[in-house]
């Protein structure tokens, strides 16, 4: 199993290295947020620091808690295609040829899910350092005010790795359950903006309707970057009504849900057909 | 032939797939492949082979019957077979995107080739496929005939028992497909592997399988070694062809010497002989004794077409209709057409 894993896994991290566009391709909408949206919404303008740091939860701008909304996003755009591999390789035989070898169903699904997730995790921390860089650029960027430590550290990448397994799970069992490339992309546009547009890696907190913070609270990318602002911001736990390790923990309830899910939808997808 | 149950054997029993409840693509399959033997399942476009290959691949469930291979129980212990069998599908499915010796590599490491020999077996097989040269490109670069070798190689790297060959040699040229044979049977000597292989190319079928089964429509109608098939036509067959209809001439063809059956088809008439070149005389002299005008009188040694003409009472056309995957799909899709106006 180990080495069938490990065999599948190199074949699609090649197949990604000979494809760089596909990267560019992820983390393009990230990085358009960052140098439009994050650039043009100076909500620092109108309200007092007070306010606004009431608004962002304790971030000490709106860009700085606006930037690590992005590096959840981008867990999202970096997984948005792994699906449309699984149904392409289903189209091009690839997918029959390796169902017709020993390997399980568990080593396909796992493989794809492993390659997968290193795109993300990267992507997301190039977002982070890219926030950063444009604050020394002089536009708005990231800043990061409290000390970072190793327990903090470690909760923030847990928190993105976590998030991308979550989201990688989710578009491979997608892929695995449905045939055509117009269908999948089409569910996939369906989920891609309201998962972003319910969380809170957009909007400040403060400016909620109190019926849209209940369903932010439960968004997976929520958990992600409130684990990752609480590290960030100094003073930021003040904000939040759980630590940082309740949303991983809530976190890691949604990526096992979804995994069982999707090594189930994968089994289905590659079990002698009837 | 003692029952083969045994390594390197496949034996099916009344195997059957029903698609969609409806299309009967295998219906009541049996046969016996003993170890290092060449099968062939010879039929056209829809006969069921495909299914079949499918069935004993673990590819596909089967609706009924019994299947082992390599004294394992298809049906049973799928994942066993897999380990035990190598697959050249009729599609290409190696990976494109990988380099010929990337996709061996791969291949050897999800059969379990011990890591120390898939270097020096990856190697070898690039040099006997004749694609040593290519073996870093891409195969997505390769040439139709790279390609099919590649797939040969893909499904032989960890030298399997039994070898399933799906329609092999599909879009090869005549050369191309002579290459792919040689391969085989270079591997099946080497390793005594038992190979089972689907065409519809009756030449194929003739030079290179130890016996042949000829299915259609699902059934298994006729099985034997090439030549007892040919043999069971019972000689040569010559066709008489009248210039216009008229009269049966079955009566007239009969009692002319030598002649052993009479079949009238499509306007002509089948005689079937111990020796055609003798016969075609006396036919013709007994025609014109009786003033009917022929349009053409033929002569056929035996081959695998006129025993599929005889087995199947029609001719054997390699690109009449469509699979029946094919047949199964559309089925589905007329449902649903119809389910959604519903």
């Amino acid at each position: 199993m180990i080495r069938e894993v490990g065999a599948l896994t190199r074949r699609e991290l090649k197949r990604l290295a000979r494809n760089p566009q596909a990267i560019v391709t992820s983390l393009l909408l990230p990085i358009l947020y960052l140098l439009l949206f994050g650039q043009a919404f100076n909500l620092g303008a109108a309200v007092s620091p007070s306010v606004l740091k009431e608004l962002v939860r304790g971030a000490p701008t709106y860009f700085s808690y606006f930037a690590a909304g992005m590096a959840g996003f981008v867990a999202v755009t970096a997984t948005l295609f792994l699906g449309a591999n699984v149904i392409f390789d289903r189209l091009f035989g690839v997918l029959k040829r390796t169902s017709s070898t020993p390997a399980g169903a568990t080593a396909i699904f796992g493989s794809r899910l492993l390659a997968g997730i290193l795109q993300p995790v990267g992507l997301a921390f190039l977002v982070l350092g890219l926030a950063v860089g444009l604050g020394k650029a002089g536009l708005s960027g990231l800043t990061v005010t409290a000390p970072v430590s190793f327990v903090g550290a470690g909760e923030v990448v847990l928190a993105i790795v976590i998030l991308s397994v979550m989201f990688a799970s989710l578009f491979l069992a997608i892929g695995f359950t449905i045939e055509q490339p117009q269908s999948y992309f089409a569910v996939v546009n369906a989920i891609n903006l309201p998962v972003l547009l319910t969380s809170a890696a957009l909007f400040p907190w403060g400016l909620m309707p109190v019926w849209f913070r209940n369903v932010a609270s439960f968004n997976p990318i929520t958990l992600a970057v409130n684990v990752i602002r609480e590290n960030l911001f100094a003073g930021a736990t003040a904000y939040y009504p759980y630590d940082a390790s309740v949303y991983l923990l809530g976190l890691a309830a949604w990526a096992a849900a979804i995994i069982v899910v999707a090594i189930v939808l994968a089994r289905r997808a590659l079990a002698p057909r009837s | 032939m003692a029952t083969p149950t045994g390594k390197g054997t496949i034996v099916a029993a009344e195997l059957t797939k029903v698609y969609n409840g409806k299309v009967r693509a295998v219906d009541g399959v049996s046969f016996e492949v003993a170890q290092g033997e060449v099968y062939g399942f010879l039929g056209p476009n829809g006969a069921g082979k495909t299914t079949t290959v499918a069935v004993l691949t673990a590819g596909l469930s089967a609706t009924s019957g019994q299947a082992t291979v390599d004294g394992i129980d298809v049906l049973r212990h799928p994942e066993d077979v897999k380990r035990r069998i190598g697959i050249v599908f009729q599609e290409m499915t190696s990976d494109g995107d990988l380099t010929g010796r990337e996709n061996l590599e791969l291949a050897a490491a999800l059969y379990g080739v011990p890591r120390s020999e898939v270097a020096s077996r990856v190697n070898g097989l690039l040099e006997r496929m004749q694609v040593a040269d290519a073996a870093d490109r891409l195969a997505k670069t390769y040439s139709g005939g790279m390609r099919r070798r590649l797939e040969l190689a893909v499904g032989t790297v960890h030298s399997p028992g039994v070898l399933f060959l799906d329609e092999p040699t599909l879009g090869l040229d005549p050369q191309g497909r002579a290459g792919f044979w040689k391969y085989v049977q270079e591997l099946r000597r080497e390793h005594g592997m038992t190979v089972f292989v689907t065409t519809h190319y009756l030449e194929e079928a003739d030079g290179m399988c130890d016996r042949i089964a000829i299915i259609d429509h699902g059934r298994i109608v006729a099985s034997g070694t090439p030549a007892e098939l040919k043999d069971r036509l019972g000689g040569d067959i010559v066709t008489v062809r009248p210039l216009a209809a008229g009269p049966d001439l079955t009566p007239l063809l009969k009692a002319v010497p030598g002649v052993l059956t009479v079949t009238a088809q499509d306007g002509s008439y089948r005689v079937k002989c111990p020796n055609g070149e003798g016969l075609v005389p006396k036919l013709v002299e007994a025609c014109a004794r009786s003033n009917v005008s022929l349009a053409g009188v033929s002569l056929k040694r035996p081959s695998l077409d006129e025993v599929f003409l005889e087995f199947t009472g029609r001719e054997f056309r390699e690109d009449e209709g469509f699979s029946a995957t094919d047949r199964a799909v559309m089925l589905g899709r007329v449902q649903n057409q119809l389910g959604g106006r519903r």
